[in-house]
């Protein structure tokens, strides 16, 4: 749930600030990503990078959830085939987020997720200058979402083969695999 | 020693029975001693089977959990030391066995090849683990289901990953087929389709 | 902010910052060199044993010195993400073991802690321990792994050996638990897929008697050894600020003079209640990750008898959680109860919701931070799973720290930030 912005009230491009799970999510503008992580970094000492993670959204709460309970309220008990979830899921702005969960090694240790939404096509800044652990990161985020990387000195895929077509993680790319041969039949 | 006249299945197959003394022969075994007749080898190529077997050195294509315990049978518990195969040779060149040992993905399906190429004719492969028999848990767009796919395969080894005695079994029933007359793979049969 | 930045102990190794412009992981030979005519491009190629699994390194040679390198990862990738989300919660736990197939429980764990979080589940103090326990049995097994693999690529031959010895006497514990030796499957959301058997406790007092004894064999054969020595002590140098930079953690970031665990700062298991050192070293080569390496075996042995101490006097407890949509009922419940029937079925042909969120977890594995971040639909299969693999990011700092190596070195380099490429492509 979204809550006042507090302690982040000075990240450039914030738009949202979300705790959940003992976990803070901020969700900045993608043209302002850099600028917010210079912000965190320097000023907040959030000086290493964990991870990059992207999602993709599409089709997000949409199929495949028969029996979402789901009353603001909270739980439904008596609506069927329902297993007591808790939230509803609320649909994203755009179709890819980038995730950059960031630590401050300090005395306490504090952890926050950095989150901006691009649709497809949109490219994002790179960081590399922000936090150097981020090339392989981004460069993953475009071998296997296909999200732009702008300004990134070496943007080529890193798992996939060089000249593998497609992005494998996005939700409209097949699982692939073969279907499974048994002994008996023919 | 199958050299002297005798059958395998009267002096080196045994490999079942001594975990279980009751038990009778298994197919394996019964289709290995009828090969072994039907085949017929000379004294010579017995002599040379003989030689094959008992130094086989693998080559190091260890690719991911099974290569551990593929590691794990030249230690002393295991020790194929005791089988003429514990030199796991770095260079294809000298390697005669190639144990595949591990998923082999898209990206590693032409090098595994290249390697597989570049070893030296009687060569022989061992698909260790389900991932190199059949593509395992992983059945998506990485990975290649099976590597006999790629290279033409003497015996697969199942497990995910198979103990390190599942491999020795696999090591064994090897050689006694070697020893029996069956010719390595690539003259059998070629890759999968 | 009212929090303290730690501050790296020792004196800085180096001046400055090491990690090359423009591209922080590519090494890049000179234009000088270039024009000498005498370097030489060598392909250290995905199949070598010396490069701990499938990496290809591209390698400039100029002479013996490395002028040059560019590491090429992905040929061990499996799809492990897009495989995760077809499949329901519970089948996604086989999973996660195969990424780092050397440190597996501490993999399970991971995800089935995130799991566990979005799912705000509480888990049996039993189950808490005794996967406390597992994980540092886990650490020990991956540090053996380690130190028997570098070793015997810089010439330590023998080292393998005993350090796989010890490396069976774990396996055996883990067949005594959970029936299998490696990929085991006994963590489950929840707590553990099983009971502790009988016979478990007196086996593992052993180990933790003997294995002292063995690192004290270890160290007579490496820590003071001139060979060792000169091979290890000031090769690979990594500063604080560059290893913070480059996302390094675990033993490479302690070696590097920062003081930071996550098993102890952040706390997860029942970490915070059992006493262990956490040994940092400030010289930044690969030494000082030798050192480090072996130190934690020995915290790991201590960790260990601690949680044998508490789970000795756990006999009865339960070793899963209560909750009945999350977790299978206990079988004897299923001729009588109706609604163990029904949770059963659900729970095993459907499969068990996870509410709609994202969560990252971050645990210290043997290598480092290894991180899960899970974010689910509402629905019995995971949206989407990443793994932050700290192989996938310590593979980042070769570069850096082969800045003047010679190509001898760059074997004890890659061999130190102790890589295993299944992590690294997932």
């Amino acid at each position: 749930m979204t809550t006042p912005a507090g302690e982040w009230a000075d990240v450039p491009g914030l738009v949202e600030v979300t705790e959940q799970h003992r976990e803070t999510t901020l969700t900045v503008e993608p043209g302002q990503l850099v600028d917010a992580a210079l912000h965190l970094r320097d000023e907040h000492g959030f000086t290493f990078l964990s991870d990059i993670t992207a999602v993709d959204f599409l089709g997000y709460g949409t199929e495949n959830v028969s029996g979402f309970i789901g009353t603001p309220g909270g739980r439904d008990l008596n609506a069927p085939m329902t297993q007591g979830l808790q939230v509803v899921p609320a649909p994203k702005p755009k179709r890819f987020a980038l995730n950059y969960h960031l630590l401050a090694i300090a005395t306490p240790p504090r952890r926050v997720r950095l989150q901006t939404f691009v649709d497809d096509g949109e490219s994002v800044p790179s960081v590399i200058r922000v936090w150097p652990t981020a090339d392989w990161h981004e460069r993953e985020a475009y071998d296997l979402m296909g999200i732009e990387i702008d300004g990134h000195p070496n943007l080529v895929r890193i798992l996939m083969d060089d000249d593998w077509e497609g992005h494998p993680l996005r939700k409209d790319y097949p699982l692939g695999g073969e279907p499974v041969r048994f002994s008996g039949e023919e | 020693m199958a050299l002297g006249g005798g059958r395998l299945r009267d002096e080196g197959l045994k490999s079942e029975r001594l975990l279980w003394p009751t038990k009778g022969l298994s197919r394996f075994e019964e289709e290995v001693d009828d090969l072994e007749q039907r085949v017929g080898l000379t004294t010579l190529q017995k002599a040379v089977a003989w030689a094959q077997t008992n130094s086989m050195w693998p080559d190091t294509f260890g690719l991911a959990c099974c290569a551990i315990e593929m590691m794990s049978i030249v230690t002393a518990r295991y020790d194929i030391a005791r089988f003429g195969m514990e030199p796991f040779r770095g260079s294809p060149r000298q390697a005669d066995l190639l144990i595949v040992s591990g998923r082999v993905s898209n990206k590693m399906a032409a090098p595994l090849r290249q390697i597989y190429d570049q070893m030296l004719e009687p060569k022989w492969v061992i698909a260790m683990g389900a991932c190199a028999s059949s593509g395992g848990m992983f059945n998506n767009y990485a990975i290649v289901q099976s590597v006999d796919k790629i290279v033409p395969v003497d015996m697969y080894v199942p497990g995910c990953p198979p103990r390190p005695e599942q491999l020795v079994e696999g090591i064994v029933r090897l050689h006694e087929a070697v020893k029996a007359g069956v010719p390595p793979a690539y003259e059998l049969r070629s890759v999968a389709s | 902010m009212t929090a303290t930045a730690k501050r790296p102990l020792g004196r800085a190794i180096y001046e400055g910052s090491r990690i090359p412009y423009p591209i922080p992981t590519v090494l890049q030979t000179t234009q000088e060199l270039w024009d000498t005519g005498d370097v030489m491009t060598v392909n250290f190629g995905p199949n070598h044993p010396s490069t701990h699994g499938v990496l290809r390194l591209v390698v400039d040679l100029y002479g013996e010195d490395v002028t040059g390198l560019y590491a090429v990862v992905g040929y061990l990738h499996t799809g492990f993400e897009k495989n995760m989300e077809h499949k329901t919660w519970w089948k996604c736990i086989t999973y996660p073991e195969r990424i780092d197939y050397v440190s597996y429980q501490n993999n399970e764990y991971v995800f089935v802690a995130a799991v566990e979080k979005l799912l705000d589940l509480e888990i049996p103090p039993k189950a808490t321990w005794m996967r406390t326990l597992l994980c540092e049995l886990n650490r020990i097994h991956s540090h053996l792994v380690w130190l028997g693999t570098s070793a015997l690529e810089l010439g330590a031959i023998s080292m393998f050996w005993y350090a796989f010895r010890e490396r069976e006497q774990i396996l055996d514990l883990f067949e005594l638990v959970a029936g299998y030796r490696m990929h085991t499957r006994y963590f489950q959301v929840g707590g553990l897929a099983e009971d502790i058997p009988r016979g478990f406790y007196p086996e593992a007092r052993k180990f933790c008697d003997w294995m002292p004894r063995a690192i004290d064999d270890y160290e007579t054969l490496l820590t003071r050894n001139k060979i060792w020595l000169e091979r290890t002590e000031g090769v690979g140098l990594l500063s604080a600020e560059d290893a913070i930079a480059l996302g390094q953690s675990g033993p490479v970031l302690r070696a590097s003079g920062v003081d930071w665990d996550i098993r102890r700062d952040e706390g997860y298991l029942a970490y915070h209640q059992v006493d262990f050192r956490v040994p940092v070293f400030a010289e930044g080569d690969v030494y000082s990750r030798y050192r480090v390496h072996i130190e934690e075996m020995r915290q790991s042995v201590r960790i260990v008898e601690q949680c044998l101490d508490r789970l000795e006097r756990m006999e009865g407890e339960p070793w899963i959680a209560d909750d009945r949509k999350v977790v299978l009922p206990p079988r004897h419940e299923l001729h009588t109860s109706m609604e163990s029937l029904i949770h059963h079925f659900k729970i095993v042909t459907e499969g068990f919701r996870v509410p709609a969120g994202e969560v990252y977890t971050a645990i210290e594995s043997p290598r480092g931070e290894l991180g899960c971040y899970v974010c689910s639909e509402g629905g019995p299969k995971p949206w989407r799973v990443k793994f932050r693999a700290p192989s996938f990011v310590a593979l980042q700092a070769t570069a850096t720290c082969m800045s003047d190596a010679l190509i001898a070195d760059m074997i004890a380099i890659v061999g130190s930030l102790d890589t295993v490429m299944g992590e690294v492509d997932r």
